[in-house]
């Protein structure tokens, strides 16, 4: 927002708000997010860090994208996952490309790793607020360099941290109580990913912008592996849930 | 602006009334949320007001509630002092009539569905302000913005009950695809002359759409099945 300083006769100074979106240059701001993803799941297992995200794009409460990518690789050795306006994580995405392309053209035998990348999306993320201009979105960054395991997040206003275990959006609220208790130092891969599994089921019932079409994805010493999009199976047997209203004619 | 727990309940809803030849068929989704959070994943939101009328709810959980209960308790004592069982027609304007008369606080969209001997199957629907309206079919909620289209083109007059049913599941899936505020199970109505019919389609045993997958256990099970190239880098 532009504070216009007006100045009254007697030396007080008023200052009005102009909320314009397009300013004299041309360029536009993110008001508000048109194009959301919802939550990034992330945490560090035995051989390295494994990120889930669902494949939705909602256009509002419409469930309007279902094959959205939201997990992408960075270099070799880190993995993002954003939710939020996704339009600005694909200018992110753009932004790294040329960082990495940067590093590349050193070819001095090193490469950025995932807390080098950590660090410049904090400092992207951070100016951009600043300048009341955000990019609207929550990132998840894990990565491994030379067997050390990373992972931490970044938010729009440039909150920064690493732990053990992130998530984004809802994961904030359903899944890192799950987290907080299940989470282990020695997952295998296989526990990691039916822990995750967990967390993207109480999600897909819980989330009203989840949608049932998912990606894993995990980085160790080795490299990147993305899975292929995949659907969980949802439980509806409870005897509850068939006649609900039993006894109490109008209620839920 | 996610969980936001003191958002008043909200049936974002796909509510859907079909009259067919011989009686009625009543479809919902089930969903009720708070905010973005989902309150209650198997939400019944056909509501019964007499062994002849059922009700579709949309809109405030509450509102939806309360006008029911008044309903049925007038319904009731129309029913005594009739001699008979009150006519759909009846049941449809007491909720015009509290609908509307009550405008400015209320914030519910109603489907009436029921079967009388005197006019077999028929489908009413009280929207916002307190309109009523007879059709031969209606749809409701949120969800329903994507379903206009799917109506105009598959609505035939003088279906089987089988053909309306499916009909119903159909499109409440399809609602559900595309509507984050529409989701868990389907739940259907029957009504006609011989009584009264209730219908429970669980969320995986409806039939996937553009997009959708279907789904498994875990990644695991997919990951050790096809071996050569199941992920890509």
């Amino acid at each position: 927002m532009e504070r216009l300083a007006i100045h009254h006769a007697n030396g007080m100074e008023m200052v009005a708000v102009k909320d314009s979106a397009i300013s004299e240059n041309g360029t536009e701001r993110t008001l508000y997010p048109y194009v959301t993803g919802t939550s990034v799941i992330g945490m560090k297992y035995k051989d390295g860090v494994i990120l889930a995200a669902d494949m939705g794009g909602s256009y509002g409460s419409t469930l309007r994208y279902k094959s959205v990518e939201r997990i992408k690789h960075i270099g070799k050795h880190s993995l993002l996952g954003a939710s939020g306006e996704i339009s600005d994580f694909q200018e992110i995405l753009r932004y790294l490309d040329e960082l990495i392309l940067y590093d590349n053209m050193w070819d001095d035998g090193n490469s950025l790793g995932p807390k080098e990348v950590h660090n410049y999306l904090t400092r992207v993320m951070y100016n951009r607020r600043n300048k009341f201009n955000p990019l609207w979105n929550s990132l998840v960054l894990g990565g491994v360099k030379n067997g050390q395991k990373y992972l931490g997040m970044v938010g729009m206003i440039g909150t920064h941290f690493e732990d053990n275990h992130v998530a984004t959006g809802f994961g904030n609220h359903l899944a890192r109580p799950i987290l907080r208790a299940e989470w282990r130092e020695d997952l295998s891969f296989e526990e990691a990913v039916k822990l995750l599994e967990k967390c993207l089921l109480v999600l897909l019932y819980r989330d009203r912008s989840a949608i049932n079409k998912f990606q894993i994805a995990k980085i160790t010493d080795e490299g990147v592996t993305i899975s292929q999009p995949y659907a969980l199976k949802t439980y509806w047997g409870f005897s509850a849930f068939q006649n609900p209203s039993k006894g109490a004619e109008g209620s839920w | 602006m996610d969980l936001d727990l003191s958002a008043p309940h909200s049936l974002g809803t796909t509510i859907i009334g079909v009259t067919y030849d011989g009686g009625v068929v009543l479809g919902a989704d089930s969903r009720t949320s708070t905010g973005m959070y989902v309150a209650n994943r198997a939400s019944d939101k056909i509501t019964q007001l007499t062994d002849n009328v059922y009700i579709c709810r949309s809109g405030s959980a509450a509102d939806s509630q309360v006008i029911s209960d008044y309903v049925r308790y007038f319904l009731h004592q129309h029913t005594i002092q009739l001699g008979q069982p009150s006519t759909v027609k009846v049941a449809a304007n007491l909720v015009r009539l509290l609908s509307y008369q009550n405008k400015n606080m209320l914030q519910m969209g109603i489907i009436v569905g029921g079967w009388d001997k005197y006019e077999g199957g028929q489908i009413y629907s009280v929207p916002l302000g307190g309109t009523i309206l007879k059709q031969p079919f209606a749809i409701g909620g949120s969800g329903s913005s994507y379903l206009y289209g799917f109506f105009d083109q598959a609505w035939k007059e003088g279906m089987s009950k089988d053909e309306a049913e499916k009909l119903v599941v159909k499109a409440v899936s399809l609602a559900i695809a595309r509507d984050g505020a529409s989701g868990g199970v389907v739940r259907t109505v029957t009504i006609n002359a011989d009584g009264v019919t209730k219908n429970f389609y669980s969320g995986d045993s409806l039939p996937l759409w553009h997009e959708e997958l279907e789904p498994h256990n875990s990644l695991l099970d997919i990951l050790s099945s096809s071996s050569p190239e199941p992920m890509s880098t």
